[in-house]
């Protein structure tokens, strides 16, 4: 029982003390940002991407020199924390790194869950939050006459539409299309919006869910077949199961086209399955062929190895913009960060094109961003560009 | 739906899946049954199996009968280094080793993530054709896995009843105090038990990993499913092991075919549950008594 | 065939301060150090720490509840791997409660106790026959096919979605102070009873049911009543730790009460020490502050925590609790 004591002493102390940490050996000021994301479990995938592509731009920002804001120079640190996919933990993390940290940049959390536990600490504090997550409280929710959270990629709400009218347009012999999707907070999502979309031009839709982490799916493909489904969406699945759909698909005997409206990756998809994944078309937000990216692949290759996420240059993306709009606010108060963030419309993004933002209509507030997004054809293990659609959503 | 030919396909895709079920728990049981250790860290095993996989058969390119218990082996072997850290305080304390293995489980697949990244990978098949039988479709990689699956059933059966390592390995796991009693060096057939049971688990690993994906957190799964088959089959029998698994399998492709796949868990759980209330040892196991 | 009772019971009397002799200053120094705890809890706020501490705080009192009402169940001698889904039960029973029924936040905490007492209540005589094993997987078992349905009655529970903006009890509740008070009286209220309850004749009926279940029937204790009666009270005082929980994080949903979650709650109760009481506090406390300690390793965190579980199953059965009785025992012999 006496280790209990010193123990809680040991924590309260040590968790007092960490708080205002300086930086020493460095003539800048230190600026820290939080990263919150999925870093175990099994969004840790998407987790990593987040925190790499957030990273990579905080790395150019220092090797240039540092960021200076109101006429003092600073050098960028991330604080990351886990939030193992979870509100509870995602709630914690944001506590830590807000009253803690005295942090007032933040990126992520990767998910619904782990978004929409951190929204609540966030917000009341003005903390500008950078979110992914295709829950539509992320942006329609209590705070959002004040709201200080961006989501800075597409969610099921916005891309579902013009893939739909795309599938139209391309594919007249398409009538019946099959929807696969896990039983989570992304699939229960994602689907609602797009089976609308689809049965809204005219298609007929056959849909089911499977448990996440189940990696065998022949039964429900199975059922699929006998459905007579012309065309097979695998909308927002992980690449990983992506991957297993389509190979499984093909296993029991389905010829019709698979294609996904959602998820990211397509080099997953094709280093998981090989050459099963031929004539596969693929929603995604990233053209690794892009010339645009090609310092970015260069950077992303450097530093790590596996495949880039497409989180990665979604966020590196994200930090970029933040960067500009301190630079322009000149100040760290984040209000006038915000305000700047919302007026910053045409600025040149360095993956996207010009800033836009909308979602005035659908969420009340215009914190969706809206990029570019392609249509990939895998042709010989290589994702190749069939389609690049703007989403007209103003 | 219940045409010749998806029932045919039904079968198939039931038979490979149990086969990958029986080869994980049979391991389970066997360090249970001998042990009584519950070996929470056995997914992470299959998990090492199939990274071994990866490079030996994957990267270094050798034959494939020759990578495949290569792979295994050498899991296995690092196993043994294990379980002379790890394992050898828990034996013959059950509760313990439940918690204590779910550590290790917990520091094998987090160094995974260190080491190898949590993207998902994939090991190319031996044979990626798939056949047609008149309706019928037939992976490859699904009657390799099929065929290794039933040469290693085969194989283990016959050690566990033809040979004197086995017979001696199968009385202990009955008893443990008698066997000592009657001979028996508890010692070496518990290495031997050891790597027997992590043998069969990085194997099935490997075929997991190739038929479906490799990545550092593939081994949940076929834990759970692992524990539910024997545990259904009743703890510490090897015939049991099979039943539980063919079971398992069977009934997730049937169910999961017919009325999808949120139902199949719903009743395998319910009836796994129903029996354990009425039949606590399970299919085939044998009532404590205390 | 030894159990898991036997066998842990075996490991737990090599320990020595579990000899007879001066009990009762034993029970002084636990009553000084657990009032002395209690007086750094209700201090807290007044130290100047800043809000995370606060709520860090809150979440250790909220968790505190639901490892020590496990403690009741473990104490029996079975691990229940559903006590996150029975804390979820709760959660779900108050949440709704307000939200759809519109029903005060008082009456929408006694059905966070109730809904889950009530499962309990029903599903008890037919899982608490099980012996160690089975119980362990009928409970996971259980634990899964109930979150199933947290994620299919999508137009009640939310689905997987969960449900968000959940309101404020009172306005009050509003400033973090208040919510942590409110959460201290009820941690004190439901750690106090069962303190209480594990003192009295209750409470050395439950360690006989664990030691000999026979025996204790033979004497004449009704064994299955006893066990249900205490399943009951546990699943409902974990439901109280939801109820308060959906209204701290303003947000539930079925991954925040998942297999992980109970598995949390069992490891705090083992790694504390889980024959005694002060075994989940101090479990507790080590858990939530542990990722303290190892902040700036955020990727390395798993693996030293696994290593951790595995050093403390194989050297200290009987938990930190034990530990630090250890280390008591042989200073007192150094010094004698």
């Amino acid at each position: 029982m006496k280790l209990t004591k010193g123990l809680l002493a040991a924590g309260v102390i040590a968790t007092a003390a960490l708080g205002p940490q300086m930086s020493s050996a460095q003539e800048n000021e230190e600026l820290k940002l939080g990263v919150i994301a999925a870093l175990s479990g099994g969004g840790t995938a998407w987790g990593q991407g987040l925190l790499r592509g957030v990273e990579l731009a905080v790395d150019e920002v220092n090797g240039a020199g540092g960021l200076t804001i109101g006429g003092t120079t600073y050098d960028l640190t991330i604080t990351p924390f886990d939030d193992q996919y979870n509100a509870a933990q995602a709630k914690t993390a944001a506590e830590r790194l807000v009253h803690e940290e005295g942090i007032r940049y933040l990126f992520g959390p990767v998910g619904s869950p782990g978004a929409l536990g951190s929204i609540p600490v966030t917000q009341p504090e003005g903390v500008i939050q950078f979110v992914d997550g295709y829950a539509t409280k992320i942006l329609d929710n209590e705070y959002k006459d004040d709201l200080f959270v961006f989501r800075t990629g597409l969610s099921s709400s916005e891309f579902s539409k013009p893939v739909v009218d795309w599938i139209h347009e391309q594919m007249p012999d398409v009538k019946k299309i099959g929807v696969i999707a896990p039983n989570d907070a992304v699939g229960q999502q994602a689907i609602s919006a797009l089976i609308e979309r689809y049965e809204s031009q005219g298609f007929e839709v056959w849909s089911d869910f499977y448990e996440r982490g189940s990696k065998e799916f022949t039964p429900v493909l199975l059922r699929m077949v006998t459905q007579g489904v012309d065309l097979f969406d695998l909308n927002s699945n992980a690449p990983g199961e992506a991957a297993l759909l389509i190979k499984q698909a093909r296993e029991v005997g389905f010829s019709g086209q698979i294609l996904q409206a959602g998820g990211a990756g397509v080099r997953e998809i094709v280093d998981a399955i090989g050459s099963a994944a031929d004539g596969f078309l693929k929603y995604d937000v990233i053209d690794l062929n892009d010339p645009a990216l090609s310092d970015f692949v260069k950077a992303y290759e450097a530093k790590y190895s596996g495949p880039i996420n497409g989180l990665a240059s979604q966020y590196y993306s994200a930090a970029s913009i933040l960067f500009e709009a301190m630079k322009r606010a000149d100040t760290l108060d984040t209000i006038a960060v915000r305000d700047e963030l919302e007026n910053m419309e045409g600025w040149e993004t360095p993956f996207y094109g010009p800033l836009n933002w909308t979602g005035e209509d659908f969420y009340g507030v215009n914190h969706q961003i809206v990029i570019p997004f392609y249509i990939m054809k895998v042709v010989d293990g290589e994702g190749v560009v069939e389609a690049k659609i703007v989403p007209d959503l103003d | 739906m219940f045409s010749p030919a998806v029932l045919g396909q039904v079968l198939i895709n039931g038979i490979s899946l149990s086969a990958i079920y029986i080869l994980v728990s049979l391991g389970f049981t066997l360090l249970f049954g001998i042990m009584r250790v519950v070996n929470f860290a056995h997914g992470a095993m299959a998990m090492l199996g199939g990274y071994a996989l990866y490079y030996i058969y994957g990267e270094a390119n050798l034959p494939y009968l020759i990578a495949m218990p290569l792979a295994a082996a050498s899991v296995a072997a690092l196993a043994l280094v294990l379980e002379r850290l790890v394992y050898r305080w828990f034996y013959q304390k059950m509760f313990q080793s439940m918690i204590g293995l779910l550590g290790l489980d917990m520091a094998l697949v987090y160094s995974a993530v260190i080491i190898w990244g949590p993207h998902e990978r994939s090991i190319p098949s031996p044979i990626d054709t798939v056949y047609r039988l008149g309706p019928l479709f037939l992976s490859g990689s699904k009657l390799v896995v099929i065929g290794l699956a039933a040469v290693t059933l085969a194989a283990f059966y016959l050690f566990t009843h033809f040979t004197k390592y086995g017979l001696a390995m199968r009385a202990a796991a009955q008893d443990v105090e008698t066997a000592e009693v009657q001979g028996i060096n508890t010692d070496r057939i518990y290495m031997l038990a050891f790597f027997i049971a992590i043998f069969m688990a990085a194997m099935a690993g490997g075929f997991f990993a190739q038929n479906y994906i490799l990545s550092p957190f593939m081994g949940e799964r076929q834990l759970m499913m692992a524990f539910i088959a024997v545990i259904l089959g009743g703890m510490g029998s090897i015939p049991g092991v099979a039943l539980g698994g063919l079971i398992l399998g069977m009934a997730e492709s049937i169910l999961g075919t017919y009325f999808g796949s949120t139902t199949s868990v719903f009743v395998t759980f319910g009836a796994v549950i129903v029996l354990l209330i009425v039949r606590p040892w399970g299919l085939l196991g044998i009532p404590e008594n205390r | 065939m030894k159990t898991i009772t036997a066998d842990n019971m075996a490991a737990s009397q090599k320990q020595p301060h579990k000899a007879d002799e001066g009990s009762t200053r034993q029970l002084r120094i636990k009553l000084v150090l657990g009032l002395g705890l209690l007086a750094i809890f209700i201090i807290l706020p007044f130290l100047g720490l800043s809000g995370f501490t606060l709520s860090l705080a809150t979440t250790i009192l909220i968790t505190g509840i639901a490892t020590t009402s496990l403690h009741m169940i473990i104490r029996m001698g079975h691990v229940s791997l559903a006590h996150g889904v029975f804390m979820g039960l709760g959660a779900y029973a108050a949440v709704l409660s307000v939200v759809k029924f519109g029903l005060p936040f008082p009456i929408a905490m006694i059905f966070a106790f109730l809904a889950p007492a009530a499962l309990a209540l029903v599903i008890g005589p037919m899982l608490l026959r099980l012996s160690g094993k089975y119980f362990v997987l009928v409970t996971f078992l259980l634990g899964e096919i109930i979150r199933l349905v947290f994620v299919n009655w999508q137009s009640f529970t939310g689905g997987s979605n969960g449900i968000f903006g959940i309101p404020l009890p009172y306005e009050g509740l509003a400033d973090p102070v208040a919510f942590y008070y409110m959460t201290l009286i009820a941690a004190l209220l439901c750690i106090g009873f069962v303190a209480r309850m594990l003192q009295s004749d209750i409470g050395r009926i439950i360690d006989t049911i664990r030691e000999d279940s026979r025996l204790a029937e033979c004497a004449g204790i009704p064994v299955l009543r006893m066990k249900v009666t205490v399943f009951v009270i546990a699943c409902g005082l974990a439901g109280i730790a939801g109820g308060i929980s959906g209204f701290f994080i303003r947000y539930i949903d079925p991954t925040s009460f998942s297999i992980v979650q109970s598995l949390n709650f069992v490891v705090m109760n083992i790694v504390g020490g889980m024959f005694q009481l002060a075994g989940p506090i101090v479990g507790t406390l080590f858990f939530v502050i542990l990722p303290e300690f190892l902040r700036g390793y955020v990727e390395l965190q798993r693996v030293i925590f696994g290593v951790c579980l595995i050093v403390v199953m194989a050297f200290l059965p009987t938990g930190i609790v034990g530990l630090a009785a250890y280390i008591r025992h042989q200073l007192s012999r150094w010094f004698k």
